[in-house]
C-alpha cells in the first residue's frame, strides 16, 4: 500500500472527514438516506486522485448507490473506501462493484454496532450521569452532556475514518471479533445497569388508592419494593412493544388510556409527592 | 412569560440546527442540541429562566433517552419536543404556577414534550420529502459533471426545507403559544379529571423511554437481571447515577474477563494443548 505513486493528501482526507462529519445527514431523505452525505466526502478524494474531470465524475459515480447506516461508527466505511479509491486510481483491478459491494457489506453490521452501542449505550449513559447533575435545574447536567458527548463524538469518529483508510477491511474485522465481541457484550451490560438507574431515580409513578383497612396502597406497595410501580410499568411497556410488537406511538397512547381511567377511578391523584430524588 | 420576536426566532433557529435531519450535524445537531436536557439548558438560556428550562428538558429527557432511529422510521421529533415542547411547558407550569421542583411540574412537561414530539413526526416526514427536490438537482449536477454543486445541494439547499419544517412552525407555535396556553390551563382546574389525567400519564410516559431501550439491550431473559440490579442500587441503596455506573463498569470488567477465558478455554478444547491457544492472542495475560 506504501508504494503506491498516487497517494491521498493529507489535505483531502481532512476535509473529507469534515465533510462526512458534519454532512452525512443534512440532506436527508428516505430515499437516498445518506448518499449524498457520502459524495460530498468523497468528492475531495476524486479530485485529489484524478487529475481529468471525465475521471472524477466517473468514480464519484461509484458513491451514487444508496447507503446508509450508523454515522458515528460509519466513519470507517467511508475510510475504507478512501483506502479502495486509493487502490484503484493506482491501477489496481477493483470496479464499482467490488467498492459497492463492500460498502453494502460493511453499512448493515456496522448500523447494528453503532445503533446498541453508541445510541443505545454510550449516550443513555452519557444522559443518564447528566440527568444526575441537574437535579434541582442545575446547568452541570447539560454542561457535561456537551463536553463529554462531543470530545468523544468527532476523536472517536476521526479514529474511525482513519483506521479504516489505514486498515482496511482489517480495521472492521476489529470490531466483529471475538474479543470485541466480548467488550461490545460488557459495554452493554454497563447501558443496561445503567438505564435501570435511570427508571428507578427518574421515572416516578405513584398510587393515590386509599386501602380500606386505613394506610395507603402505596405505602403497602413500597414494603414490598421500593419503586415498584415504576418497574412494573416499564415491563409493561416493554412487553407490549417487544412481544407485542406495539408502536411506541400507540403505547403511549395505551398509556394514556390507562392514565385516564386510573385518574377516574382514583388510582392516580393530584400528586402531591416530592420530586424525583437520586 | 411573553415571548418576543427575536426569542421565538432564534427558537426557531435551534429547531433548524437540531433535527434529525438537521443542519447542525448529526453529532452537534441531533445529538447534542437535540438532546431535551441540553435543549432546556439553550430554551432556559433564551427565555431567560435557566433552571426551569432544564427541570423541563430533564423530565422530557427521560421519555428519549433512547431515540433509535433504525432505518430512518421515526416515532418523535426532536425539535419539535426540544424547541416547541420545552418553551411550552415552561408557559404551562408558569400559567399554573406550579413549583417547578414538583412531581406535578415534571408531569406536565413529560406529557405536553411528548405529545409535541409524537405530532412532530410531521416535520420529520416533511424535511425528508423536500430534500428530494435538492436531490434531484444533485442528480442532475452529477450527471453533467458540476460535481461542486453537490456542496450546495448536501449543505445549503436543505436550509430551505427547515425554514419551511423547522423554522416558521416553530417560531408561530411559540410566539402565539402563551396566550393559548393561558386559555387552555385557565379552562382546567387543578383538581379535574383532565388535569389529573394529565399528571398521571406525564409520569408513566418515561417508562416508553426506558422500555424502548430496553428492547434494544435484552436479547435473553436474564439480561433482565442486569437491569433489575441497576434499578435496585438506584431504589433500594440510593446509589446515584454516577455510583451506579462505576458498580456497572466493574461488573462488565468481570464479565469480560469471564468471556474472554471461556474463548481462550474453547481454543484450548478444539487444539488439544494450552500453549497452542495462548500463542496467538498473548495480548490476553490474565
Amino acid at each position: 500500500m506504501a508504494d503506491y505513486s498516487k497517494k491521498v493528501s493529507k489535505k483531502a482526507l481532512a476535509k473529507s472527514f469534515r465533510n462526512w462529519y458534519y454532512g452525512h445527514l443534512t440532506c436527508f431523505s428516505q430515499e437516498h438516506m445518506q448518499t449524498f452525505g457520502y459524495l460530498v466526502s468523497m468528492l475531495p478524494i476524486v479530485e485529489d486522485l484524478y487529475e481529468k474531470k471525465d475521471d472524477q465524475v466517473k468514480a464519484l459515480k461509484t458513491y451514487s448507490a444508496f447507503f446508509n447506516t450508523e454515522p458515528q461508527i460509519g466513519s470507517m466505511i467511508v475510510g475504507v473506501t478512501v483506502g479502495l479509491e486509493e487502490a484503484r486510481a493506482n491501477g489496481e483491478a477493483i470496479d464499482d462493484e467490488t467498492i459497492n459491494g463492500i460498502r453494502a457489506g460493511l453499512m448493515g453490521p456496522l448500523a447494528g454496532i453503532g445503533d446498541s452501542l453508541i445510541v443505545g449505550t454510550l449516550i443513555p449513559i452519557l444522559l443518564g450521569i447528566a440527568l444526575g447533575l441537574s437535579q434541582g435545574g442545575s446547568v452541570l447536567g447539560p454542561i457535561f452532556y456537551i463536553v463529554v458527548w462531543n470530545l468523544l463524538a468527532f476523536f472517536g469518529m476521526r479514529f474511525a475514518f482513519y483506521t479504516g483508510y489505514d486498515l482496511g477491511g482489517a480495521a472492521v474485522e476489529a470490531l466483529v471479533g471475538p474479543n470485541a465481541t466480548a467488550l461490545r457484550d460488557s459495554i452493554v451490560m454497563i447501558g443496561t445497569m445503567v438505564i435501570g438507574a435511570v427508571a428507578a431515580t427518574w421515572v416516578s409513578i405513584t398510587t393515590a388508592l386509599e386501602l380500606p383497612g386505613g394506610g395507603t396502597l402505596q405505602g403497602t406497595l413500597d414494603g414490598v419494593f421500593p419503586k415498584l410501580l415504576p418497574l412494573i410499568f416499564t415491563i409493561f411497556c416493554w412487553w407490549l412493544m417487544a412481544k407485542k410488537k406495539i408502536s411506541p406511538i400507540i403505547t403511549m397512547l395505551i398509556l394514556l388510556a390507562i392514565a385516564f381511567v386510573g385518574a377516574a377511578v382514583g388510582f392516580f391523584g393530584a400528586a402531591t409527592i416530592a420530586a424525583p430524588t437520586a | 412569560m411573553t415571548v418576543n420576536v427575536f426569542q421565538a426566532a432564534l427558537l426557531g433557529l435551534f429547531a433548524c440546527l437540531a433535527s434529525m435531519p438537521g443542519m447542525g450535524g448529526t453529532s452537534i445537531g441531533n445529538y447534542t442540541l437535540g438532546r431535551p436536557l441540553v435543549a432546556g439548558l439553550i430554551v432556559g438560556l433564551i427565555l431567560g429562566n435557566v433552571t426551569l428550562g432544564i427541570i423541563v428538558g430533564a423530565a422530557i429527557q427521560v421519555v428519549y433517552i433512547a431515540l433509535v432511529t433504525p432505518g430512518g422510521t421515526v416515532s418523535a421529533d426532536v425539535r419539535a419536543a426540544c424547541y416547541i415542547g420545552i418553551p411550552l411547558a415552561m408557559m404551562a407550569i408558569n400559567a399554573q404556577g406550579l413549583d417547578p421542583n414538583s412531581t406535578d411540574a415534571s408531569a406536565l412537561a413529560t406529557t405536553l414534550g411528548a405529545t409535541c414530539g409524537t405530532l412532530g413526526a410531521i416535520l420529520f416526514y416533511g424535511t425528508a420529502t423536500i430534500n428530494l427536490v435538492w436531490q434531484s438537482i444533485g442528480w442532475k449536477a452529477l450527471e453533467n459533471g458540476q460535481t461542486h454543486k453537490l456542496y450546495v445541494v448536501d449543505m445549503v439547499l436543505p436550509w430551505i426545507s427547515h425554514i419551511i419544517c423547522s423554522f416558521i412552525p416553530t417560531f408561530v407555535i411559540v410566539y402565539f403559544g402563551q396566550d393559548m396556553v393561558d386559555v387552555i390551563m385557565g379552562s382546567l382546574p387543578m383538581d379535574g379529571l383532565p388535569m389529573k389525567t394529565l399528571f398521571a400519564v406525564g409520569s408513566l410516559l418515561p417508562c416508553v423511554g426506558i422500555a424502548i431501550l430496553l428492547k434494544q439491550v435484552i436479547s435473553k431473559p436474564t439480561d433482565f437481571l442486569t437491569f433489575f440490579f441497576g434499578f435496585t442500587l438506584a431504589a433500594v441503596l440510593g446509589c446515584n447515577l454516577i455510583a451506579c455506573s462505576v458498580i456497572a463498569c466493574f461488573f462488565a470488567l468481570i464479565n469480560f474477563q469471564i468471556s474472554t477465558i471461556n474463548s481462550k478455554l474453547a481454543h484450548v478444547g478444539t487444539s488439544g494443548s494450552l500453549t497452542a491457544g495462548s500463542d496467538d492472542d498473548d495480548e490476553e495475560d490474565i
